[in-house]
């Protein structure tokens, strides 16, 4: 038993993470074709247009559809059922935490794959300053606020406001690179379009090429570009307090040497400032458990499942993992 | 009786017999008046008294890069094939020199630095000096030094490390003295020269880590005396040889532990050493306390722990995040008291307290050295609200005050015993 945990905790999870991702793209992506349905509630874009060959559906999809109904239906039954819907989105949410940004989104795989390639040609990612970091946010709340609005002021006026055209009955997956990006995939090039037959339609599907434009670019220079204004992410925090698998920090051995920050793909300076709290999965974090790996100290950060401890940091994994366990070329 | 010319002993000469006068005291304390001593230990004591007694030289035909303080990134120096020479000086000898060229009150390690500066007495003297700007007297010290006609560059160092204009600065100061010693040296920096000796200096920082570890036990197979003297020879040895005796070292207390030899007796009160750093051959307060009974189990000082304990993380292996990456190890792990701050200095103490499951805490502080003074009021304000015995001393490198020192040193360890006791 003890064997198996030092394995775990020396593992080179740079590598496992890579294969980890390939896995569950594969089976996101590809699932459909081997009969794979993970149904509609999945709480990672597992892009509904992908057709057949998709292996589950992304909620935020079907929650902008299950929205898009008069106020009447969500009382009694409707409302049931939405609320089911959310439940049973919470608790395939609750199994995995945030690593479904980190382990399976397809989306966070791509920009990964980007960041590798960039990586290989030795350019420097770029960061943001400290305060516009803070700044920024906010924005996926907005984002998220928005694609639970719009849907119902199409069925419904809302303050007396007239309804919105049916054209944005999913105002999200129009700007969502995802639609066009997965199932291309499969070979599917169908969602590269721009949609004249409407102003409302124009506007969103130009919008939506423009994002991809911004997605590809940005996830090249910037590590998880997009992840920084995801509302999947947004709707995610909501419910993480409960989750099963948890990022927890003992601050009483961090000697803030920031090792964590810099690993960190998102920025997030808590993971080395934060002393006092426990818990370390703050709204952004993709629970990538790349700064439990950039840990140096025995046990300061832990990838803890249901109150068992599965990944830690250890003086003697980081030292495997930076290969500074064996020395032979001479200095001389 | 025959008439046997005398000569005339020089000022060199003189400051080299002094120096290894002062040296040959404390390395024979070291070989013969402690129990069970470690074999491994003698290429330590042997390399102090080759370079310290008879006055030779280890780096002949390279570059020395002298280094004021520990933030200056061995990693660059050696990937830029430097030899880094760190010139904190810890003689008497040396005090009394700089004591022509520094206020009265200053503290003696920058007054011995700056002496052996004055006297030009190196067995390897540098090429070329840089000095970081952290605390007053050193950032002062390198104009002094300047004006004997040695080759000082200042790197800025930043005195906060909370913010992010701090980490930009010292990133940038960092670059800037990697560019600097690249033209001097006339080498460039690449991915693989550097990468190695990241990875270099990373494997030894990993060996003191496993010396650690053995002192965790609560049989302690090192005393805290050779410890220092280890970590003091990274100051100058050549790395490769350093790797190699530190080695054998490990494998040695590796035996020491599994067969229960201890350099301590069953009721030492284990203490945890903080404050100005020892450097050789001034072990003047961890000498007292391992005469007195009590066995050092770890450290939170510049000449060792904080020299060792962080290491740099690479999240991409290209020159900009290892260059990055560098810089962040000697800036935010830092817990130098020229900082604003010294919360994490607080936590790093009382951590090393649980984990090295230690009785109490010595604090020294040189006579001079404001920084540390000046701490010492929260410091131990924070131990005593956790708990933790604590021991403030002062002290300077005179040979003259040993007395009162002891019997305030036996004081406490006497006073940890009993508090051991009574717990029992």
């Amino acid at each position: 038993m003890l064997n198996i945990k030092k394995k775990i905790n020396n593992m080179n999870l740079i590598r496992f993470r890579f294969w980890f991702q390939i896995v569950a793209f594969a089976l996101i992506v590809y699932g459909g074709y081997i009969g794979l349905d993970l149904g509609d509630k999945l709480p990672t874009f597992a892009c509904v247009f992908n057709g057949e060959g998709t292996g589950g559906k992304c909620y935020v999809g079907m929650l902008q559809h299950d929205l898009k109904h008069p106020f009447e239906t969500f009382i009694g039954y409707g409302g049931f059922a939405f609320l089911i819907s959310l439940a049973m989105f919470a608790v395939w949410f609750w199994v995995l935490n945030k690593a479904w940004c980190g382990f399976v989104c397809p989306l966070g795989t791509m920009q990964d794959w980007l960041t590798t390639l960039r990586e290989k040609l030795k350019i420097r990612f770029s960061e943001y300053s400290w305060a516009s970091r803070g700044k920024i946010k906010s924005i996926k709340y907005i984002l998220l606020i928005l694609l639970l609005i719009i849907p119902v002021m199409i069925s419904n006026s809302v303050l007396g406001l007239p309804k919105l055209p049916n054209g944005l009955s999913m105002p999200f997956c129009d700007i969502c690179p995802g639609r066009m990006l997965i199932p291309a995939f499969t070979g599917n090039f169908n969602q590269f379009y721009i949609d004249f037959t409407s102003k409302t339609d124009l506007v969103m599907t130009l919008l939506g090429m423009m994002i991809l434009g911004i997605f590809l670019v940005g996830a090249f220079v910037k590590k998880r570009f997009f992840c920084y204004f995801c509302p999947m992410a947004a709707l995610q925090y909501i419910f993480s307090k409960p989750a099963l698998l948890k990022l927890y920090k003992d601050g009483s051995k961090c000697t803030k040497c920031g090792d964590c920050y810099r690993a960190c793909d998102m920025d997030i300076l808590e993971i080395a400032d934060d002393v006092t709290s426990k818990n370390l999965v703050t709204e952004d974090c993709t629970l990538c458990l790349k700064c439990i790996a950039a840990c140096p100290e025995d046990g300061c950060l832990e990838a803890n499942f249901a109150g068992k401890t599965i990944f830690e940091s250890t003086k003697e994994g980081f030292i495997l993992r930076m290969a500074m366990n064996n020395q032979k070329e001479s200095h001389e | 009786m025959s008439n046997t010319s005398h000569e005339i002993e020089s000022p060199n000469e003189k400051q080299n017999r002094h120096k290894a006068m002062e040296a040959v005291k404390l390395l024979n304390t070291l070989r013969e008046d402690f129990k069970s001593p470690i074999l491994s230990m003698e290429y330590f004591y042997d390399l102090f008294e080759r370079v310290y007694c008879k006055h030779e030289s280890l780096h002949e035909g390279k570059t020395k890069i002298g280094t004021m303080c520990i933030q200056i990134p061995s990693e660059i120096i050696y990937a830029l094939d430097g030899v880094p020479i760190r010139l904190c000086n810890g003689f008497y000898t040396d005090d009394e020199i700089g004591s022509d060229f520094m206020p009265q009150k200053a503290c003696p390690l920058v007054k011995a630095t700056v002496g052996q500066f004055a006297s030009g007495n190196f067995t390897d003297k540098p090429d070329i000096v840089f000095s970081p700007t952290t605390c007053d007297q050193k950032t002062k010290a390198g104009a002094t030094i300047e004006s004997f006609g040695y080759k000082i560059y200042d790197v800025d160092f930043p005195r906060t490390k909370e913010s992010e204009a701090s980490r930009e600065y010292w990133r940038r100061s960092v670059k800037q003295f990697a560019v600097e010693l690249s033209k001097f040296q006339g080498k460039k920096l690449t991915k693989t020269n550097l990468e190695q000796a990241i990875k270099k200096i990373g494997y030894a920082q990993s060996l003191y880590h496993k010396i650690s570890e053995f002192r965790k036990h609560e049989f302690v197979p090192i005393l805290g005396l050779d410890v220092f003297l280890i970590t003091n020879a990274f100051f100058f040895d050549k790395i490769n040889n350093w790797i190699e005796a530190t080695e054998k070292l490990v494998n040695e207390l590796e035996q020491r532990v599994r067969n229960k030899i201890s350099v301590s007796g069953k009721v030492s009160p284990r203490i945890v050493y903080t404050g100005s750093p020892p450097i050789f051959p001034n072990y003047k307060i961890p000498q007292i306390i391992e005469e007195s009974d009590a066995i050092i189990v770890a450290d939170e000082t510049c000449s060792s722990n904080r020299m060792f304990n962080d290491m740099v993380a690479v999240d991409e292996w290209n020159i900009y995040d290892m260059m990055d990456s560098i810089s962040d190890k000697y800036l935010k792990g830092c817990t130098c008291p020229i900082f604003t701050k010294n919360d994490d200095r607080i936590r790093r103490i009382i951590q090393l307290v649980k984990t090295y499951k230690a009785d109490g805490v010595v604090y020294q502080a040189f006579a001079g050295c404001t920084v540390y003074e000046m701490e010492q009021r929260s410091v131990l304000e924070a131990m005593e609200k956790a708990g933790i015995p604590i021991l403030y001393l002062e002290s300077d490198y005179s040979p003259s005050q040993g007395g009162q020192l002891s019997t305030r040193v036996e004081a406490f360890i006497e006073s940890l015993k009993t508090r051991r006791r009574n717990k029992k």
